[in-house]
């Protein structure tokens, strides 16, 4: 892709409650079915990105995944 | 440093309710023997709780350990290694001195500064261990660097412990290689099934069962802060088994289940408290007092220490603690969630109380994490002094990254500020446009600071003090800026505007600027000007207490006074400069090694060759980081010189070549080029040719406009051409090198270059030698035996071997001969026997043979060129044979290549 993604997905093992949501930049926070959790939304940039991981380590959470997501097409 | 130090270097505390856990104290004792070892797991796993153990056994097995805490701040190089260097000492005395004396600017590389570290290792008669934890918050390049070096020239005394979160970004790959790499990884920390159970019915004192201690050990995986929280969790609960089912039935965030379990049981006060405070790194109880707003917090630390929860001391005396980092996460997280509102006014508190206490940078981080950057960029306004003095380049250089530029603007003492971090690290970009903010507010009506006011708002300042001072602090940034652009004019002028503008008392300022005009001076051949400017500058500076900054300046005098002629002076400025250097403490600073070499160049000229060679070899021994940049390459080209006067003259083209790839400027004119050395001693090889060419590729002629700073280019092409001259007796060469000596003596005698008029005067001589003007040559050599005395220049003559032999004889014939003349006389027929390897032409080519020899340089054969040159073969065949003999050489090819060399083929090449 040519401009760099602004939209992520982070995937932890376990049930993070919603007061987390804040801590990790104000991401959407969605506990799923499997037992996951998934934080996604809009990213500046890199560095903010790397510096939610750390936040994601630094929990103890077993990290899933990290993809970029296509933006929503504009309605 | 103070209090940080003592709590960053301190062995954290042994804490109660710990089990033994042999297992890991012997592995750790069993990796200490290696180089490395890797101590790496998430939060939580007991990382620093086992290293703690492990270190109080310590002494017991005769081990040294010191310990360093590391946080976010050390990934500033100049804190990291002060604070790991303080760490060793703490085990072995006496370790790291050297390197902590010469952790100042000028700073050498690192490399050279961990070297004097290792030497200090590898010399302990006991080994020592060092622990750093918390590792992972370090993320800067420069620090890895450093850490890759230490790594790479590990020496067995020493062993180190990274303990991080995360493996450190560090190439282990070699230490793996050697197994000199050991681990202990999350799989070794957890809390294995029995010791969990110890744990929790031991330590803990809870009375579970077998079943029980299975199942949180399951739904925990061994995590101990998961057990941790669990285990007090349970404390003074009744229902154990009813809380064991629904944590174990339960898909929660284990920490958010647990913490929750733990918070909810806490008095409302207590709950609030642990809430408000979390925002801290590091809490006291005056410290938590203020961010409350309550009294009464070192009391309710203690509590909460004793409780066990989750609060570590990080001193002896109860003063400091930190919470557990998860800990500290999850209540964090509920304090933005729940409370948002208060944590910018809380984050105030804390900002406001540690500026009161003096601790700049955790004031800016509390600044800044509570959004309030308006504030962040005053404190960091007035924190630049001490940032400046501390070379905590790095941080302030963070700091200034983090604030947005519309703020920067309306600060001229800000920007002024960030211009000089950027020009500190050789930073051009983005000098001009802080410049020219902070100028922006100067233009106004003196004094006022209120009634300045532009577009972005109106002007802050922070510091009065340094806005006073601002109009010739940024004047001196500006003459650094155009020194940095090589911009010689635009440095002279804002040196001088800096020297009306700075306060008398201000000697950095004055230092700096006094040392640029003369720098700029001294580029465009003022030799005397440039001589009081630095003269006058190295004053303040020594006033200042720079005495790095001094030896550079004495330095940068006795090169003038050696381009001036005045050699005695300049023997004495480096001595006087290397007594500065070392005679302030035991560690040498940086420039005595130039010292060094430039005495070593001074007994050189006198031909003291001995005792030439001895000043190098004490600058070698003085190491790399006694050297200023420069030395690198400059004592290679005065080594090159030492060799080519003993005859090596192959020796000295390779040390050239080392000097040429260690080449630095570091903005000094570059009056010696290492091309148009090289280029001399191709001459003195004979390779005539060469030297030519080298001349035509610079673009030299002789008919050039003449510079100070191209002198020594066009002396040594009027020596290339004296060379062509000798070597094909015919040709404009001559005529050329003649002219071009008569214009260089004019404006080198103009410029008061003593030592170049004696260079050159020299070279006349030889030039009217050359062409049979006997009484001429002798006049000049007399000009210049009488200049050369006083100051005892011994090789610019004896460097000219056999034809400036001959015509010393002559001169000693007169009767007026200087007593100088039998001195150089007696040291030329000392050196005779080391004459060139490369020995020049016993005969000349007659001008037939060298007619022969062009065409034995293309692709005739013996027949064509008897016939293009009218001969018969037989003649040909004895001219090439008297060629051979000539050259020294036994074939064709040879012959052409060491016609080549002496220059003999420059002409026309047959085609």
């Amino acid at each position: 892709m040519n401009r760099p993604p602004d939209r992520y997905r982070l995937r932890v093992d376990g049930h993070l409650d919603n007061h987390w949501s804040a801590w990790f930049g104000d991401l959407t926070l969605t506990r799923e079915s499997d037992g996951t959790t998934s934080l996604s939304g809009v990213v500046a940039d890199q560095a903010q990105l790397h510096g939610l991981l750390v936040k994601v380590r630094d929990l103890g959470v077993t990290l899933i995944s990290v993809e970029a997501i296509e933006p929503r097409p504009d309605v | 440093m103070g209090p940080l130090l003592e709590t960053k270097l301190h062995v954290p505390r042994r804490r109660r309710a710990l089990i033994a856990r042999p297992r890991l104290s012997d592995a750790l004792s069993r990796g200490a023997e290696s180089g490395l070892t890797l101590v790496s797991a998430p939060a939580g796993f007991g990382k620093t709780t086992l290293l703690a153990e492990w270190s109080a056994g310590a002494p017991a097995d005769g081990r040294s350990i010191a310990w360093l805490a590391l946080d976010q701040r050390d990934n500033d190089p100049a804190l990291f290694w002060t604070y790991l260097l303080t760490a060793l000492a703490t085990a072995a005395p006496g370790v790291g001195e050297v390197a902590l004396a010469l952790l100042h600017p000028p700073q050498p590389p690192i490399e050279a500064v961990l070297t004097t570290l290792l030497n200090d290792l590898v010399a302990l008669p006991d080994d020592v261990v060092l622990v750093l934890d918390d590792y992972h918050v370090i993320d800067s390049r420069e620090v890895r660097d450093g850490m890759t070096f230490l790594l790479d020239h590990l020496p067995a005394q020493l062993h180190l412990v990274i303990a991080g979160r995360a493996d450190p970004a560090l190439s282990l790959a070699r230490l793996r290689g050697r197994g000199e790499l050991a681990e202990i990884r999350a799989a070794e920390l957890r809390f294995t099934p029995d010791e969990a159970a110890a744990y929790l019915n031991g330590a803990m004192g809870l009375a579970l069962t077998a079943q029980d201690v299975a199942a949180l050990e399951e739904r925990t995986e061994g995590w101990i802060a998961a057990l941790q929280l669990a285990a007090l969790s349970m404390r003074g609960r009744d229902d154990i088994a009813g809380f064991i089912a629904g944590f174990a039935g339960d898909d929660r965030y284990i920490v958010d289940y647990l913490a929750e379990e733990v918070l909810q049981r806490q008095p409302g006060p207590v709950a609030r408290f642990l809430l408000e405070t979390s925002i801290l790194n590091r809490l006291s109880g005056p410290l938590c007092d203020a961010v409350t707003g309550q009294a009464g917090g070192s009391a309710r630390l203690e509590a909460l220490e004793r409780a066990n929860l989750f609060l570590v001391p990080l001193d002896d005396r109860r003063r400091w603690y930190r919470y557990h980092h998860l800990f500290a996460d999850v209540l964090q997280a509920h304090l933005h969630d729940e409370e948002p509102d208060i944590v910018p006014e809380l984050h105030r508190r804390a900002s406001a109380w540690h500026e009161q206490s003096g601790e700049q940078s955790e004031a800016i981080r509390h600044a800044m994490a509570g959004g309030d950057l308006g504030r962040a960029a005053d404190l960091v306004e007035l924190a630049i002094p001490a940032t400046r003095q501390g070379r905590q380049e790095a941080t302030l250089r963070r700091w200034l990254e983090a604030l947005p530029d519309e703020l920067i603007r309306t600060r001229p003492v800000l920007s002024n500020g960030y211009a000089g971090s950027l020009l500190v690290r050789g930073e051009v970009e983005g000098v001009e446009t802080r410049l020219r903010d902070a100028e922006s507010w100067l233009g106004t009506t003196t004094g006022d600071p209120q009634a300045a006011q532009s577009p972005s708002g109106a002007m802050v300042v922070a510091d009065e003090d340094a806005f006073r001072r601002l109009p010739g602090a940024v004047a001196v940034h500006r003459a650094g800026q155009a020194r940095m652009l090589g911009d010689v004019a635009g440095t002279m002028s804002h040196a001088r505007r800096a020297l009306d503008l700075v306060e008398q008392d201000d000697h950095v300022g004055r230092g700096a600027a006094a040392a640029l005009l003369g720098l700029a001076h001294w580029t465009l051949g003022d030799l005397t000007e440039a001589h009081r400017w630095y003269t006058e500058g190295m004053a303040s500076l020594d006033r200042a207490g720079y005495l790095s900054d001094v030896v550079g300046c004495a330095m940068a005098l006795a090169d003038i006074r050696v381009a001036q002629g005045r050699l005695r002076e300049a023997l004495s400025t480096y001595e006087w400069g290397l007594q500065v250097a070392t005679g302030h403490g035991p560690i040498a600073l940086r420039g005595a090694a130039d010292m060094h070499v430039g005495i070593s160049e001074r007994h050189a000229e006198r031909n003291e060759l001995d005792t030439a060679e001895a000043h190098l070899v004490t600058a070698r021994e003085l190491g790399e980081h006694a050297g200023l940049p420069r030395n690198q390459y400059r004592s290679r080209v005065a080594m090159a010189r030492l060799r080519q006067a003993g005859g090596d003259l192959v020796g000295a083209l390779d040390l050239l070549d080392e000097a040429e790839r260690l080449y630095t400027s570091d903005f000094f004119p570059e009056v010696q080029p290492i091309p148009a050395i090289r280029a001399r001693v191709w001459l003195a090889q004979r390779r005539t040719g060469d030297a030519l060419a080298w001349a035509r590729e610079r673009g030299l002629s002789p008919t050039d406009d003449l510079s100070y700073l191209h002198e020594y280019e066009h002396i040594t092409l009027a020596r290339a051409l004296l060379a062509q001259h000798a070597a094909e007796r015919a040709g404009p060469s001559i005529d050329e090198a003649t002219e071009l000596l008569e214009r260089l003596l004019r404006a080198a005698e103009e410029g008061t270059r003593t030592g170049s008029v004696i260079e050159i005067l020299v070279l006349q001589a030889l030039a009217h030698q050359a062409r049979g003007d006997g009484p001429a040559a002798l006049a000049a050599l007399h000009r210049a035996v009488e200049l050369a005395e006083p100051d005892g220049y011994v090789r610019i003559f004896v460097d000219e071997g056999p034809p400036m032999a001959a015509l010393l004889k002559a001169a000693a014939k007169q009767r007026t001969t200087p007593r100088h003349v039998r001195r150089l006389l007696a040291a030329v027929e000392n050196t005779a026997g080391s004459t060139p390897v490369d020995q020049d032409l016993i005969e000349p080519l007659s001008d037939r043979e060298l007619d022969v020899l062009r065409l034995l340089g293309t692709d005739l054969d013996g027949p064509d060129i008897a016939r293009h040159l009218g001969v018969s073969l037989h003649t040909v065949r004895s001219h090439t044979k008297r060629i051979y003999t000539k050259l020294d050489v036994n074939t064709r090819r040879a012959a052409v290549r060491r016609a080549e060399e002496l220059g003999l083929m420059s002409r026309t090449r047959g085609r």
